[in-house]
């Protein structure tokens, strides 16, 4: 199984994240993680889609019936070394009196994550990075005591020097559009 | 708690408003509306406005709660909107199938929130799958109540979603012109298809804050389709059409949409290429023309689905490879290099690889084609069909027309078609009876076979045939349907009969769900299950709809209830007991190859 991220540009209507999602329900292609946002061009949506298959041309199928929907201005499908991508993740970790303290110095220094909250019985950290590098950390703090964990979809720009944005403008939707 | 009662006195004052809106609304009479100068519409009145300004001519709806307001506003419109008064809103569906298919111009149909939507829905599945233009305005609960589970509200965007093109809710007047100019270009535009608009209740009884504009929507900046091919893939596919020694013709309905008919006869007969029609395709090209071979798929003709085999270039124009027609894909023209004329994207490579692949408009690509191609003489490959038209004459046609036992489908399509010179319009419904009739009507001009062909719809041809006639008056529309497609939608034999319109309707009546146990015989060991039907006295049935009508049982008596059906000049029903197991043949096994077409 390979990932794919996909992203779709849209115009910022009512019901289109149903428009989008029902695309993979039909095709029985399971979305593994979503992160929907205003791009730099107001009233212009961003998806970001991720997806494992092992087929390239089902993908490319899938991304060609996207782009059919009404809304849709552009979509663009990649595979991981063409991105670049990163998740957050929070963790709220249980620090009772008593208990053994938190490394504060590992944390920042050799995993890059964030004390971002202190409270009075936990802290929340914050630690983004790709999948592996949550995990990783993840693994290194849970005997800590995990209250909560929760790790946002991903997010993704492409390794071309333009913005996507740039080919949003009328004239330029992919190879067969005017 | 506070905030709460403020909420609520709000809305009561905002009801209030809404009263006082509606009751300006009925007091304005025609003439206000027509007076110079800026114009202040309800919501429901700007619907009208933008109907005629798209040149709509009918409305196919049903009344009920929350479109009220909307066939309020249609009563003083009435001289210039036509509205057809169904009988069920699945039929308000196909009937507007039926006219924008021999009409060319979108269906429009008018219903109510919640049955009246979700009745709406299989022909709106119908329509997108068989692209057909539809505008389809569903009424829906005031916008304060969405979401409530208020009388009649049912969440119309989230279910037709999956099956239109292009859906909006409608919850301010403010946004009909515009609304309405985007969906009369996205449902007629690129691969036409039904969109749908939700037109809350306060939507329609509101004034306008600005004075009514229509200005018509050509493109939009997510929403463009091209039309016109790019030269390069052009010049690519007339490469490989030059080349080719044994090039075949595969076109669809995309030719009759785009009007690509005289393009079509002019490219076969330049490059004398052999063509074959899909079930949709059928009629636009005549049946009689040297170039066409037949038809295609799972109950097409013998030769041109198994010489698909030996094409070494195959040319698809306006045609999706549907699973009908390719039989197992996996093994269908693997030695054939592609080209595919086609207008959405998404079709290119879906199912089979083109190697030469041309988005665009059919009449535009073959326009651009027909000078770069050559002209050719490919008589020795044409020859080829013929022999395998001669096996089929003998093991299959001559069977089915010989004038032996109980009378069979193939004759009674076969003489409409002799008596109607080809010249008719022929609606099938689904089954045994609509392979037939694309079998043995010889097809003269185009926009002559309309049937539901992708979703297979039963019930479709009564009120499509209306439809049908309503869009092209001045044709012989006849309907071919069988006894278990009838009584699905036999409550519109009252449409038919209000309207008066001259529609032909002939019962094929096995007393059977005949292709269904055409299959149980086949593939199920003769279990047949739950295909044997009790029929109503279908004559009986239309006379009370005030339908006149008669019953032939008897070969001899064939020709002269044709003659009867055929010289009325009001709706007319001819019920003909056929041989109850016949077979139609050929036939593709469901998940077979098409080669593996199978004779008897």
């Amino acid at each position: 199984m390979t990932t794919y991220t996909i992203c779709i540009f849209t115009e910022n209507t009512f019901g289109l994240l149903n428009k989008i999602t029902i695309l993979f329900t039909r095709r029985r292609v399971n979305i593994e993680s979503l992160t929907v946002s205003e791009t730099e061009r107001k009233g212009v949506s961003r998806y970001t889609i991720t997806i494992k298959h092992d087929k390239r041309e089902e993908v490319e199928k899938l991304v060609r019936q996207i782009r059919k929907v009404v809304e849709v201005l552009a979509v663009f499908g990649y595979l991981d070394d063409e991105v670049v991508y990163n998740e957050i993740a929070l963790f709220k970790i249980a620090t009772p009196i008593g208990t053994r303290p938190i490394d504060i110095e590992t944390i920042n220094k050799v995993y890059k994550a964030w004390v971002v909250y202190w409270g009075l019985d936990y802290v929340v950290i914050e630690k983004a990075g790709n999948e592996a590098e949550i995990m990783d950390f993840f693994r290194y703090i849970k005997p800590y005591g995990i209250l909560e964990f929760v790790k946002s979809g991903r997010v993704a720009v492409g390794k071309t020097p333009q913005g996507l944005v740039e080919y949003l403008p009328q004239e330029v939707h992919g190879e067969y559009y005017a | 708690m506070d905030n709460q009662l403020t909420m609520i006195a709000q809305q009561e004052i905002a009801s209030a408003e809404a009263v006082l809106t509606q009751e300006t609304v009925q007091s304005m009479t025609t003439t206000d509306v027509i007076a110079e100068g800026p114009r202040f519409l309800s919501g429901a009145q700007a619907l009208m406005e933008s109907l005629i300004a798209e040149g709509t001519e009918v409305i196919f709806g049903y009344p009920g709660g929350a479109i009220m307001p909307t066939y309020d506003a249609l009563f003083d419109y009435t001289d210039r909107l036509d509205h057809i008064l169904v009988r069920h809103e699945q039929g308000a569906g196909h009937a507007a199938q039926g006219y924008a298919r021999t009409s060319g111009k979108p269906g429009v149909c008018l219903v109510t929130s919640g049955p009246g939507g979700t009745n709406l829905v299989t022909p709106i599945a119908d329509a997108i799958i068989d692209c057909t233009p539809l505008v389809c305005i569903i009424g829906q609960v005031k916008s304060t109540l969405l979401g409530t589970d208020a009388f009649q509200e049912t969440d119309i965007i989230g279910v037709t979603t999956p099956v239109c093109k292009w859906n909006y809710q409608i919850t301010h007047p403010d946004e009909v012109p515009e609304i309405m100019a985007k969906a009369f270009y996205i449902a007629t535009s690129g691969k036409p298809g039904p969109v749908v608009i939700d037109f809350t209740r306060d939507a329609q009884v509101g004034m306008m804050d600005k004075p009514y504009q229509y200005k018509k929507i050509e493109g939009l900046a997510s929403y463009k389709p091209r039309t016109v091919p790019k030269d390069e893939h052009v010049q690519k596919a007339a490469e490989l059409i030059n080349n080719a020694k044994k090039p075949y013709i595969l076109f669809g309905h995309g030719v009759l949409i785009s009007g690509a008919m005289e393009e079509l006869k002019a490219f076969v007969e330049k490059t004398d290429i052999p063509c074959a029609s899909t079930l949709l395709g059928l009629s636009a090209m005549p049946i009689d023309h040297p170039n066409y071979v037949g038809w295609l798929g799972m109950h097409g003709n013998y030769g041109p689905n198994v010489l698909t085999d030996q094409a070494d270039v195959i040319i698809a124009i306006g045609m999706r490879f549907d699973d009908r027609v390719t039989g197992d894909a996996t093994k269908y023209i693997r030695q054939a290099r592609v080209v595919h004329i086609e207008i959405d994207p998404s079709e290119i490579d879906k199912i089979i690889k083109a190697e030469a692949p041309v988005v665009g408009d059919a009449k535009e690509a073959l326009r651009k084609l027909l000078p770069l191609v050559k002209a050719n003489n490919h008589s020795t490959w044409r020859n080829e069909f013929k022999k395998f038209d001669v096996i089929e004459e003998q093991k299959v046609t001559r069977r089915e027309l010989k004038e032996e036992g109980e009378i069979k489908m193939a004759e009674v399509v076969n003489m409409l078609s002799q008596k109607t010179n080809g010249e008719a319009c022929i609606i099938a419904d689904v089954g045994q009876h609509q392979m037939i009739a694309a079998r043995y009507y010889q097809f003269k001009k185009p926009h002559s076979y309309i049937a539901s062909g992708g979703l297979g719809t039963m019930g479709f041809a009564i009120p499509a045939a209306f439809g049908a006639k309503k869009g092209a008056p001045d044709r012989e529309v006849v309907a071919f349907i069988g006894d278990g497609c009838f009584q699905m939608t036999i409550q519109e034999l009252g449409t038919i009969a209000q309207s008066g319109l001259a529609v032909k309707l002939i019962i094929l009546n096995n007393n059977y769900l005949g292709m269904v146990r055409q299959w149980q015989q086949l593939f199920f060991e003769k279990r047949y299950s739950f295909v044997e039907l009790k029929n109503p006295d279908f004559v009986t049935i239309a006379k009370g709809f005030g339908i006149t009508g008669h019953t032939c049982s008897e070969r001899d008596n064939l020709s002269d209830s044709l003659d009867a059906l055929l010289k009325s000049d009001k709706p007319y029903l001819l019920e003909v007991i056929v041989e109850k197991e016949e077979n139609v043949f050929p036939m593709v096994p469901a998940g077979a190859s098409v080669v593996d077409i199978r004779l008897d």
